[in-house]
């Protein structure tokens, strides 16, 4: 359950994330205005310092206490922490962008090149100033050291030098990357050069622990253990006054139940995972326990669309599936109304609500549950409830919210005249039939979105990310082929921010129009928070951030912003 | 067993240990209440419609998280299902587990123990290493290796994995004892008689020792209930299945015992208990019916 | 002599059948520490670029297999047991075993031990007076307390002590994690508070066992002439119940009690899964869960080797104990 749960909540961060970055493509300077940025509506003014949070996030596992931000195993407790990136951009907020280390940047004109302003007056957390030299020396260890390459940047984005001169960085691709702003300005953090030029750090960049990070983010390590990382606020921050709190407490939480637990009686005050019941369990307990998960990508049924499946590659068939389901009613089963149902031109609602077309889900008979439609379109292949249609769908064992989803999705279908077999396999057994296409029916989240449904869009549809049956995929392991959906999403990358959110709206029409994959429900970043001490959360009326502890580079926001109401 | 090997004919002994098996447990009242728990389970595994209206106890049809009332004996889980007839439908599964792997573990075990003890010689070394290193290899690890990566934890896949952990403890038993037998004058008047080997072992040798078998038969059967209950309650079974292992896998990941429905986690677990402790009353009630004195050491066959 | 080379060479075989299984099993079965790590990231991460990433951790998946088996028998042998490539990548093997290790050997190695002295203590007095109500008592009760679901009984405790009454006795983790580990009292005090609950589990499963078949030897003693010896030339009954029966009775049981430290090390992966106990068996669990090759081989290699270090100590304590040999000396007191 855990890894689905939180898995979902990240996908929608990233997705969200990736939204902003598009947004964030003209050759104008830009320098996102304060009422977007991170410090937020509720930070009406300059808090007094103290106090600590406890943050109950399951890590399944205990801390290592590597910080090395290459390490995607230690992404969660360095990045946002210790290590700040070049620009925020809030996948929740329109993709609004903050400034970090970067006070500033300019693309040109055909998005091939990217001059970044290094602010100044950043100090490492050893003293030593921030330096353009240390922003072009990160990116040149990822060139050095393809390992720490992580998002590919130097061979599928097309980077081709990342160089300093003064205050400025520039970055140079063999074609327009604005739809990877998102990720080498948001998610990549930066490391100093002073360290990570000398030493093991230099030669082995990728496998080097880090024991005693130095970054720029407003805590510091001191110390940590197998059971806890304690982290204490850096009192040389460059945001003036933050970070609030002095103490960030992070347990290593090997299961759900222990970390709920302690969310329930206060003694954790920022969860970030499902908690079952949570009205009796967890809201009921206190009247300063919130709960705000927004949603961020789809949960959805991936027909196998190859010829030589012949059932799912059936257009009625798929149609029937999408009309049975009650999307309503399998989010309140599987995760208790936690996560909302999603639709079927795949635009998670309401994070991207501005690429949303309501009508065309309605006018296509989406709008709600038809199993009278379903019921005909699957008699006319000549099936019945009573002789029905036989599908399996695949799914993960240990995944329960979509095990329970799946419950829902089965009693949906079988009045219709389908009749669903559920087959669990464990995760590696799954993701191998999965990507090379041998199944009928798979329940799957893509596991990257981005600040726009462009990101989770192309990875679903797009022909570059498929492959034949018995080949892995990339991501569209559907198999969907369809030219004029690939021209759609190519142009997007060089299209203007009203050209994108029309190109993603047709995007969905073809979703509603061919049905290449069924969304079910909504996968959510897990959030929930106390108020009795702690103020500053992002709220659904205040979202400046992602807000669950595993959303990086988001938890620096929600760090520097947190402060403590006793010491007001 | 002592009072059956004496015996020198075989026909009678196979008779009188049967016989003299059921009227001492009949005697005895831990294998009494062992026996009686079993016959229900068996009649509840068979006929699971006749105790409870629900037929379909996987499906989501009630409001979540009830509290028990006449019509939800044991209450709803926190999905919407009613507990009592999932614990009812459970039982089969639990049970079959129990008993087939039991059954298969143990004729593995006869046929490797007796086989080696009546071969002897380099044939008798080969096998007793093989059971020992089985024996040793840490059982409950590997079947977790074993389980994880077959892919899915169908029944199958758990049978195999209980048989092949389940089987080595008995054989070192069994070709202790079939060692022990073979120099009895009744089998070397068979073997004067000119009778065949596989004669001699199937009529003369199994006969007598139907008693070890037997206890054999329980102890795997228990290690059965219980790992295979342990191995679901990880997630490394069928999520899907109806069993109460898989129960207790459900309600673990649901929170079961914080969020308000304790009995999903309660119920599943006490039937687990109730089949693993049948088991083990006649299983100990055996060991009282025969000498004590002969009463071998057993090795702890559950995993902690 | 002869023994001891069969002995010998039995050890190698078992210990080379283990590790060879471990080796295959994972390797045979769909799926790689790729995929594993791919999903653990949420796909945010390219999988060429994790490729490369356990690459330089030392995951070698296109190298010949029968050339990475040979390398990792030697691997095993030599202590370079590699890093993990699971959910704590890159981390030492080494490290993460010898940081788990001690909890897991505190924790259940001194259950394990007060389980049988205790359960032994028991059983002795138990049948010594057999038909008393302690006798007519015991062996019900815990012929079903051996038989209940181990990480079922550890639900129950976190349900009854843990869950309600404030947390008295914490259900989770190995101390409180507001204490910086070091030889202080709290820190102490903390250990052991959270001991409490997986122990009880533990010895309430174990116990029985032993209560049981030290019972049923000290019947069986109790006939012998030995026995009846000592009493007929008027000793105290303390010292014929100790000195004469319980130090014969508890023999055959001693084999049991040294396999069952053997299996101190592999044995409490459900426990410490449901107490979320940082222990070897979770780390087990979790390397499995994982994928994590390198971990999952070395604990497996570790299990083993303890039973059959187990197995060496009664080899030699059956020697030195063989009743015979001692006769002589129980004969001159």
């Amino acid at each position: 359950m855990r890894p689905a749960l939180r898995r979902g909540t990240r996908i929608l961060a990233i997705a969200l994330a990736l939204l902003l970055g598009g947004a964030a493509c003209s050759d104008t300077e830009r320098r996102p205005d304060a009422k977007e940025s991170g410090s937020g509506r509720t930070d009406s003014g300059p808090k007094k310092k103290g106090g600590s949070v406890t943050i109950a996030n399951t890590a399944g596992q205990t801390w290592t206490c590597n910080f090395n931000p290459f390490n995607p195993a230690v992404f969660n407790t360095s990045i946002g922490f210790v290590y700040e990136p070049l620009v925020f951009v809030n996948v929740l907020g329109n993709a609004a962008e903050k400034p970090m280390l970067a006070k500033s940047y300019r693309w040109n004109a055909d998005k091939t090149e990217i001059v970044f302003t290094v602010r100044d007056g950043v100090k490492w957390s050893d003293g030593k100033p921030l330096t353009a030299e240390d922003v072009a020396y990160t990116f040149d260890i990822m060139k050095r050291v393809p390992a720490t390459d992580l998002y590919s940047l130097w061979t599928s984005a097309g980077l081709q030098s990342a160089t300093a001169a003064g205050d400025k960085v520039t970055l140079r691709f063999k074609q327009a990357a604005q739809t990877y702003f998102y990720f080498f300005a948001n998610l990549q953090p930066i490391v100093p050069k002073h360290i990570w030029s000398t030493g093991e750090l230099a030669s082995r960049p990728d496998t080097t622990s880090v024991k005693d990070p130095v970054g720029t983010g407003p805590f510091k390590v001191d110390p940590c253990g197998p059971n806890n990382i304690q982290y204490t606020a850096n009192t040389d921050y460059w945001q003036p006054g933050k970070p609030y709190l002095e103490k960030v407490q992070y347990p290593a939480y090997l299961d759900n139940a222990p970390a709920n637990l302690d969310l329930a009686s206060g003694k954790a005050q920022w969860g970030s995972q499902y908690i079952p019941g949570i009205e009796k369990f967890y809201l009921d307990k206190s009247a300063d326990h919130h709960t705000w998960s927004p949603p961020v990508q789809n949960v959805a049924i991936y027909p196998n669309l190859d010829p030589s499946h012949a059932d799912t590659s059936r257009l009625e068939v798929r149609q029937a599936i999408s009309y049975a389901i009650d999307r309503a009613k399998v989010a309140e089963i599987a995760v208790g109304g936690q996560q909302p149902p999603a639709n079927q031109s795949g635009i998670v609602t309401p994070t991207f609500e501005k690429y949303y077309d309501a009508a065309a889900v309605t006018k296509a008979g989406f709008g709600k549950p038809d199993p009278d439609r379903a019921k005909k379109l699957v008699e006319g292949l000549g099936h019945s409830a009573s002789d029905p249609l036989k599908l399996t769908i695949i799914t993960v064992t240990g995944y329960t919210d979509w095990d329970a989803a799946l419950k829902v999705v089965k009693q949906n279908l079988a009045p219709v005249g389908i009749e669903l077999t559920v087959q669990n396999l464990a995760q590696q057994a799954y993701l191998d039939k999965l990507y090379n296409g041998d199944y009928d029916l798979a329940y799957y989240s893509q596991p990257s979105g981005g600040p726009t449904p462009y990101y989770e869009l192309r990875a679903m549809l797009h022909s570059a990310n498929t492959a034949p049956l018995g080949k892995p995929a990339v991501s569209n392991h559907s198999r969907y082929r369809n030219p004029a959906v690939d021209k759609l999403l190519n142009d997007y990358a060089t299209a203007d921010e009203a050209g994108q959110v029309d190109i993603v709206k047709q995007v969905g029409q073809v979703m509603i129009d061919d049905v290449p994959v069924i969304p079910v429900t909504e996968s959510v970043d897990w959030f929930q928070y106390n108020t009795e001490d702690i103020g500053g959360w992002p709220t659904e009326d205040n979202p400046y951030a992602q807000p669950s502890a595993y959303t990086f580079p988001d938890t620096g926001q929600v760090l520097a912003n947190l402060y403590w109401k006793p010491a007001q | 067993m002592t009072a059956t090997t004496v015996v020198h004919t075989p026909e009678p002994a196979a008779r009188q240990a049967s016989g003299g098996l059921w009227r001492a447990v009949r005697h005895n009242r831990k294998a009494m209440a062992g026996a009686v728990i079993l016959f229900v389970f068996t009649v509840i595994a068979t006929f699971p419609g006749v105790f409870t209206t629900v037929d379909h106890p996987d499906e989501l049809a009630f409001p979540p998280g009830l509290s028990p009332s006449t019509g939800h004996l044991l209450g709803t889980t926190g999905l919407g299902q009613d507990v009592y007839s999932q614990l009812i439908y459970g039982t089969r599964e639990s049970l079959v587990i129990a008993v087939v792997a039991g059954a298969l573990a143990t004729v593995l075990a006869v046929l490797v123990g007796v086989t080696a003890a009546y071969l002897g010689g380099i044939a008798d070394d080969v096998l007793s290493m093989l059971t020992n290193v089985v024996l040793v290899i840490p059982a409950f690890p590997l079947v977790i290796i074993l389980a994880k990566y077959a892919g899915k934890g169908s029944l199958g896949v758990i049978l195999v994995v209980l048989v092949f952990t389940g089987w080595s403890y008995g054989a070192n038993q069994l070709r202790a004892q079939a060692l022990a037998l073979r120099n009895r004058d009744f089998l070397q008047s068979a073997r004067v008689r000119g009778e065949r080997r596989s004669y001699i072992v199937v009529f003369e040798v199994l006969p007598n020792m139907t008693s070890l078998i037997v206890a054999n038969f329980l102890g795997a059967a228990l290690y059965s209930v219980l790992t295979a209950a342990g191995l679901q309650f990880l997630g490394l079974g069928d999520p899907a299945s109806a069993s109460w292992g898989t129960m207790l896998y459900w309600a673990k990941n649901q929170e079961a015992l914080q969020s308000g429905t304790p009995l999903w986690a309660i119920a599943p677990g006490l039937c687990v208990a109730l089949l693993g402790v049948a088991f083990a009353l006649v299983n100990y009630a055996f060991d009282e019916i025969g000498n004590p004195a002969l009463r071998p050491v057993r090795r702890r066959r559950r995993e902690r | 002599m002869r023994f001891l080379l069969r002995r010998l060479g039995f050890f190698v075989l078992t210990l080379w059948a283990a590790l060879t299984l471990n080796f295959f099993v994972p390797r045979f079965m769909p799926g790689d520490p790729v995929a594993a790590l791919t999903a653990r990231t949420r796909g945010r991460v390219s999988r060429d670029a994790l490729e490369q990433m356990l690459t330089s951790f030392g995951y070698k998946p296109d190298q010949n297999l029968f050339v990475q088996y040979v390398e990792y028998l030697g691997n095993m042998f030599t202590g370079d047991w590699g890093r993990s490539i699971g959910g704590q990548l890159g981390e030492p093997v080494t490290g993460l075993i010898g940081q788990a290790l001690p909890w897991t050997l505190g924790l259940v190695g001194i259950t394990t031990v007060l389980a049988f002295a205790l359960g032994t203590m028991i059983g002795t007095v138990a049948g010594w007076r057999r038909g008393g109500w302690l006798d007519s008592l015991l062996p019900p009760v815990f012929v079903v307390t051996s038989a209940l679901p181990v990480f079922w009984v550890a639900l129950m405790l976190i349900f009854a002590f843990s869950m309600n009454a404030g947390s008295v006795l914490p259900g989770t983790f190995n101390y409180d994690n507001s204490i910086v580990p070091g030889f202080s009292p709290g820190f102490v005090g903390s250990v052991l508070q959270h001991a409490v609950l997986p122990a009880a589990t533990l010895l309430i499963t174990l116990i029985g066992g032993w209560i049981l078949t030290m019972r049923n030897n000290m019947i069986t003693t109790l006939a012998e002439d030995y026995v009846r010896m000592g009493r007929a030339k008027g000793l105290s009954p303390r010292r014929v119940m100790y000195g004469y029966a319980a130090r014969n009775a508890v023999l055959p049981n001693l084999t049991g009690f040294a396999m069952s430290l053997g299996f101190v090390v592999s044995g409490a992966v459900l426990i410490e899964f449901v107490f979320s106990y940082n222990g070897v068996g979770y780390l087990f669990y979790n390397s499995v869960q994982n994928v994590d090759y390198p971990l999952m081989q070395a604990l497996f290699m570790l299990f083993t080797v303890a039973v059959l270090a187990a197995l060496l100590i009664v080899d030699i304590a059956t020697v030195w104990l063989d009743p015979r040999a001692r006769s002589a000396d129980a004969g001159g007191r």
